[in-house]
């Protein structure tokens, strides 16, 4: 598991990456995030949604409610153009800092 | 069974936002709870731990419930200068500078006496220059983001305004002013509402109609 102040910072790139293939709702954007860090990152709802409420209000994600087979309801996140637009800059922005840890820490498996 | 909504409004205390949002809210926060909760128990939980472990999913309400109020608030200010009144002013600024330099250059209206001071007042080309004007505030106000009554107020900001104007000034001409008060008809305001209210605010309302349609229309090509 992660620390939380190595982890702040992490959310943005993880919702925005896990959003790329296709709209997911709240749940499953932090079960996805879980599954695909081998369960290294973990988002509280007290991380994830105000988190995912400030993305969708500098336009980088949409939330829609949608009604699934079930009958539940449940809000959609969509990625829109902005939100793609940021993911090339913020991966080459974390691939500088493990560039950067590498040398300074000898962190070999950033 | 538990009411998770119940739950999450128990638990979030209440949040400095619009009733709609607010439950907007709960209703998402409730339905993670729910699922996270079932998953726990299709894992083979028994309730009591599922219900536990679901809390702890949920970490500080107190964070949360400050995250929520400071993400979820109204739009902030400068969000509302983008959406709203950047688009608005130079839509205003745009249309009578318009009905200036027609005017200046020459531009005579088509007018219909119909009695009275009832009179109808029509500049043929500003009219057909405003859905334009309406449209390109219609553009600034959603390339902002905005959505809804925004994008139709900025674009039809200066047909607003003048009806502003109106409500404004002449209750006030009618205290201080005998002569108006002497000649006043509600036909003539009517007139006036009608020719530099109604006529241009539809003006401007199709340009924003038109610029939403053409951007859905885009949003579907691509």
């Amino acid at each position: 598991m992660i620390r939380t102040e190595l982890k702040r910072g992490t959310g943005e790139l993880s919702v925005l990456s896990v959003l790329e293939d296709g709209p997911l709702h709240g749940y499953e954007i932090g079960r996805r995030i879980e599954e695909q860090s081998g369960g290294a990152l973990r988002y509280t709802l007290a991380a994830l949604y105000p988190l995912l409420y400030r993305m969708e209000r500098r336009g980088w994600l949409r939330g829609e409610w949608e009604t699934g087979s079930s009958g539940r309801r449940r809000r959609c996140y969509r990625l829109l153009p902005r939100g793609r637009k940021m993911l090339k800059p913020m991966r080459a922005e974390w691939a500088d800092l493990f560039r950067v840890l590498r040398r300074v820490a000898k962190v070999n498996h950033a | 069974m538990l009411d998770w909504n119940a739950y999450v409004r128990e638990h979030l205390g209440a949040l400095r936002l619009r009733p709609e949002d607010a439950s907007e809210v709960s209703e998402e926060l409730a339905a993670h709870l729910e699922e996270g909760y079932e998953a726990l128990r299709a894992q083979g939980l028994p309730d009591e731990e599922a219900l536990i472990e679901t809390g702890l999913q949920t970490g500080s309400w107190d964070k949360l419930r400050r995250g929520v109020n400071s993400e979820r608030r109204r739009i902030p200010l400068m969000d509302r200068v983008k959406q709203i009144w950047i688009p608005s002013l130079l839509t205003l600024f745009t249309a009578w500078t318009m009905l200036a330099l027609l005017m200046i250059a020459g531009l005579r209206p088509l007018v219909w006496y119909t009695g009275g001071v009832r009179y109808f007042i029509l500049y043929v080309p500003w009219l057909l220059l405003l859905p334009f004007i309406g449209a390109a505030g219609a553009y600034l106000s959603r390339r902002a983001k905005a959505t809804g009554w925004r994008v139709y107020f900025s674009g039809a900001f200066p047909a607003v305004a003048i009806a502003i104007v109106f409500l404004l000034i002449m209750p006030f001409r009618l205290v201080v002013d005998p002569y108006v008060v002497h000649d006043f008809e509600w036909a003539g305001l009517a007139s006036m509402t009608f020719n530099w209210v109604v006529i241009p605010g539809i003006a401007l309302c199709f340009g924003v109609a038109f610029q939403g349609f053409w951007k859905s229309c885009g949003q579907v090509a691509s």
